[in-house]
């Protein structure tokens, strides 16, 4: 609960200069100045503003004066500086303030981003999905929820080590036996393999991933009735015969309700960040200054 | 020794999170709710040993992958890795070739709550001098400067039990870190629920654990505690509660076996190679030898070792009591977790390893009435990265762990890790689907095999009757015939029928996207007296069938076997004498992934020396000419520093992959 409430007073903090700049409508919000290279591409001039206003909320805040980290990274840097110096650490990092260096330590200027990029993201219990939420999300995208189509198949296998030579007239034989199977199952035909079933309900992903892209393909293909081969494989030849096929389809929420929260937990993070970010940008007036 | 409260239910904590309505059955899993439910079982898939940022070695190495990361790696999911350029965005990825089955993200107990407190500017810890070495080491910017305060906090698991504490950061009690503690471990419940896929589809299972990461004097004792579903204890049990592992068994034992709550949970020892041989030390805590109630313990709560991962093999060594020629597979030439880490190459003690713990047990077995190390067999990565499963030889970007970081920019030149450490291993069980009842159930029986890396499956059956047909029979049938005659891999044979002796029934396939197979192998042992013979029996396929590699390119040459079937029966059974038999499937030989590497870099191995191939300086070959014209892999000195890795004569070049079974034991009458 202690952390819930730290991150709500670290947002508060984050936005206050955007949510002051909109309620004061006209009135201009800070100002900054940001300098770029000549030849900085838009891209990277964005970039380089976007960190400008994230630091400068954070020093406006006070975060680079109270971080334990920057601290410990200053109070260490004066004294590679000053290896003399019999100053206490205090006032090592008083000196360290004076002399600007929290402005430009790259150390510093890491952490400093990291925590306003974790502020910015910080998600306040009033967005927490609900139920309503969820159910929603998962309609809006079926995509990420959506699982594979299933084939029930027959299967029948040749196998190459152990019919070597034989193994292309056997395949032929084989297959007119098939042939003349008509709709009666393959019972007693073909060699085994471990796990192999001369009838099953699987995806094409799944015989890909165990007999190779062949096999997978003619699956894929999902073509019902005929037997399907001989198709390659690393062991040797296949026959498939597709009896029906399940489409893909997506769960209920009462199935994969967890799975779906932590993806709108995830897209809610995103969605915070950007309006954060939003709005700070909009708060603030900024000049931007190409370098030579 | 903890006073933390008796076992919770997080199943409230998780629903109630979920919004999706609470009730008793939050975590129930009945077998037969996935579409692809096979009664004869299927195999499938997974990786039992992962680390993400949530281990404190991980996390100082340069990790910032999570849980969820791990998840979605398993998936098939592309995810990022170190190091991460200075606007945190990671400069490699790596993708999985295939989905895996199942996952258990296992991260190091020992400081859960070190990092989340030590990262959490509210809380007491954060102004700790530990707390300030942690952050300055994470934004160290040489590897000087993470190493010592790794050391330093990191030591804490390898003091002597007697004098195992936390560390001092956690404050009065260690209360601080015990609240802590509890609150990562409701979120690493909570995402391993969240990936866990309840649809009928059933595409990835996920099962809460972490590694208990005790190591007195870094010899390595590890183990990964592994829950059957989201009913877990109260805190994950680490080193600093329990120093001993009875201390944590007894901790499984009354707050999930013993608790009458349906929680079920087994743990999995690991690294018995890195343990300077006093992994199967018939010694407890108290310093007396084993009692029938330690066995039994030993026996219940760890059903399955691992026996190959990213740190080595712990089959057996070369040169042991029998004639093994493959025994020298990816063994360290390290005796302890120190040594790896530094780098101080040494012998490992037999005693460390499995083989080992096969005679003691059934030795113990004989007095004890119990065998305590009649294990099944595992593989893992141990991944440091969050890559689940990432076992490419010819992708290989290090697991980091004990092993090279990679945090720091720019990536060092040569290999992305110690080069003794290798891409780790996979374990597969054979279930009637894939849902959380199953595979644990598959784990609690032993049917379960673990392989270097490929995918190669293999079945076994031990029996008294089969036909010697069997290789024949459909699959269905002979599964059938195999359960209703005899047991599955990782079963004790049932009484002797007349005067036969045991039949097994192998059958294993090569990897449909790696290398064929060379062989099968039956590795039986026995106790003859109290002497722990070995034997082993090449029993299918051909180890002269002269397939080899290209040296140049990492080709493979020749041809080996697609799949290869059995019936084997033991023509010297004794029936007076205990023994196991597991099988060992064998591919023919591939390139290691230091090959891999230095072929990639133009260098050629192929040479009892590894002197480079003076071929290579063809310029019809268009190689580098003037690189080769400036090496001498008999002189070091004429390499870079990280091209001279590839010259290093104790590195195989070439690489035999495998699988083991779990083994098959036998009794005899009393």
């Amino acid at each position: 609960m202690l952390r819930t409430l730290l991150h709500f007073f670290l947002i508060g903090g984050v936005l206050f200069s955007a949510k002051t700049a909109f309620q004061r409508g006209e009135q201009a919000g800070p100002e900054i100045t940001v300098r770029v290279r000549s030849d900085a591409t838009p891209g990277e001039i964005e970039k380089e503003i976007r960190e400008a206003i994230l630091l400068n909320e954070v020093r406006r805040y006070g975060w680079d004066r109270t971080d334990p980290i920057v601290f410990d990274h200053l109070v260490r840097n004066m004294r590679f500086i000053e290896p003399e110096s019999t100053d206490d650490d205090l006032r090592l990092y008083l000196r360290a303030l004076q002399m600007g260096m929290h402005e430009h330590d790259p150390i510093v200027r890491a952490r400093l981003l990291y925590r306003a990029r974790q502020a910015l993201e910080s998600i306040p219990e009033d967005r927490m999905p609900s139920r309503a939420d969820l159910q929603s999300h998962l309609e809006s995208h079926p995509d990420r929820f959506e699982r594979e189509g299933r084939v029930r198949m027959q299967h029948v296998f040749l196998s190459r080590s152990k019919r070597g030579a034989a193994l292309a007239t056997d395949a032929r034989e084989m297959r007119e036996k098939l042939s003349g199977l008509g709709e009666r199952p393959p019972t007693g035909l073909g060699d085994p393999l471990p796990g192999l079933r001369a009838e099953q309900l699987v995806t094409a992903s799944e015989i890909q991933n165990d007999y190779g892209a062949e096999p997978g393909r003619v699956v894929e293909e999902g073509i019902i009735g005929p037997w399907r081969g001989p198709v390659s494989s690393v062991y040797g030849l296949h026959f498939v015969r597709i009896l029906s096929k399940e489409p893909a389809y997506v769960p209920s929420l009462d199935v994969i309700g967890a799975e779906v929260r932590a993806d709108r937990l995830r897209e809610i993070r995103k969605e915070l960040r950007e309006q954060r970010m939003a709005a700070l940008r909009d708060a603030y007036t900024v000049r931007v200054v190409r370098a030579p | 020794m903890l006073r933390s409260p008796i076992a919770v239910l997080t199943a409230f904590l998780i629903a109630a999170l979920s919004g999706c309505g609470s009730d008793d059955s939050a975590f129930t899993d009945e077998l037969g709710r996935c579409a692809e439910f096979d009664k004869q079982r299927q195999v499938y898939w997974g990786d039992t040993h992962v680390h993400t940022e949530l281990s404190f070695d991980a996390n100082l190495q340069g990790t910032r992958t999570t849980q969820e990361d791990a998840y979605d790696f398993a998936r098939g999911v592309t995810i990022d890795l170190q190091p991460y350029d200075e606007d945190g965005v990671a400069t490699r990825t790596a993708t999985i070739d295939r989905p895996l089955h199942f996952v258990m993200v296992s991260d190091h107990a020992e400081f859960l709550s070190t990092i989340a407190l030590c990262n959490d500017s509210s809380s007491p810890a954060y102004g700790a001098d530990q707390c300030v070495d942690y952050r300055a080491a994470k934004e160290a910017t040489t590897p000087e400067g993470v190493f010592s305060t790794f050391a330093l906090i990191n030591a804490l698991t390898a003091v002597q039990q007697e004098n195992v504490r936390y560390p001092a950061l956690c404050g009065p009690g260690d209360e601080d870190c015990l609240q802590s503690g509890m609150d990562v471990w409701s979120q690493i419940v909570e995402s391993a629920e969240a990936a866990y896929d309840r649809s009928d589809s059933c595409q990835l299972t996920t099962f809460p654990g972490y590694e208990w990461s005790g190591g007195p004097e870094t010899k390595n004792l590890h183990r990964n505690v592994m829950f059957k579903d989201g009913n877990v204890t109260a805190l994950p049990y680490s080193y600093f509660d329990e120093p001993y592992p009875e201390g944590l068994w007894a901790r499984l034992k009354e707050e999930c076996l013993d608790a009458d709550n349906g929680c079920d949970v087994l743990a999995i020892p690991h690294n018995s190679n890195l343990s300077d041989g006093i992994f199967f030390e018939n010694k407890m805590a108290n310093g007396q030898p084993f009692t029938t109630e330690y066995a039994q313990t030993s026996h219940a709560i760890e059903p399955v070792i691992e026996i190959y991962q990213h740190k080595g093999a712990s089959e057996c060594l070369p040169g042991g009591t029998a004639p093994d020629e493959l025994c020298g597979f990816e063994v360290l030439p390290f005796p302890d977790l120190a040594a790896t880490n530094l780098e101080n190459v040494g012998e490992p003690d037999p005693k460390g390893f499995l083989r080992f713990a096969y005679g003691e047990g059934m030795k113990l077995e004989d007095s004890l009435g119990v065998n305590p190390f009649q294990y099944g067999i595992t593989a893992a990565t141990d991944t440091h990265i969050s890559a689940s499963g990432f076992v490419a030889e010819n992708d290989f970007k290090g697991h980091g762990g004990a092993g090279q970081p990679n945090r720091f920019l720019p990536a060092p030149e040569g290999f992305p890790d110690i080069e003794y450490l290798s891409p780790g291993g996979l374990t597969a069980v054979w279930a009637e689907e894939n849902a959380r009842e199953a595979i644990f159930s598959a784990f609690r029986r032993k049917e379960t095999f673990g392989t270097s890396g490929p995918r190669i499956k293999v079945r076994m059956f031990g029996g008294w009757d089969y036909p010697s047909d069997l290789c024949n029979a459909a699959e269905l049938e002979r599964a059938a015939q195999g359960y209703a005659g005899g047991v599955p891999m990782g079963g004790t044979l049932p009484p002797r029928s007349g005067s036969a002796a045991p039949k097994l029934v192998v059958h294993a396939m090569q990897d449909s996207m790696g290398a064929p197979l060379q062989r099968i192998q039956i590795v039986k042992g026995w106790l003859e007296g109290q002497e722990h013979r070995v034997e082993v029996y090449d029993v299918a396929g051909n180890p002269d069938n002269g397939a080899s590699v290209d040296m140049r390119t990492c080709e493979r040459r020749g041809e080996g076997f697609g799949d290869l079937c059995t019936v084997w029966e033991d023509p010297a059974f004794d029936p007076s004498q205990r023994a196991y038999y597991y099988a060992r499937v064998i591919e023919v030989p591939t390139c290691r992934w230091t090959t891999w590497q230095c072929v990639r870099a133009v260098y050629d191995c192929n040479d009892p020396v590894r002197q480079i191939d003076l071929d290579c300086c063809d310029p019809v070959a268009g190689l580098n000419v003037d690189w080769c014209e400036s090496v001498d892999c008999r002189d070091p000195e004429s390499l870079p520093p990280a091209d001279a890795r590839c010259c290093d004569p104790r590195l195989e070049p070439t690489i035999q992959e495998r699988a083991w079974t779990s083994p098959i034991w036998y009794q005899p009458a009393p």
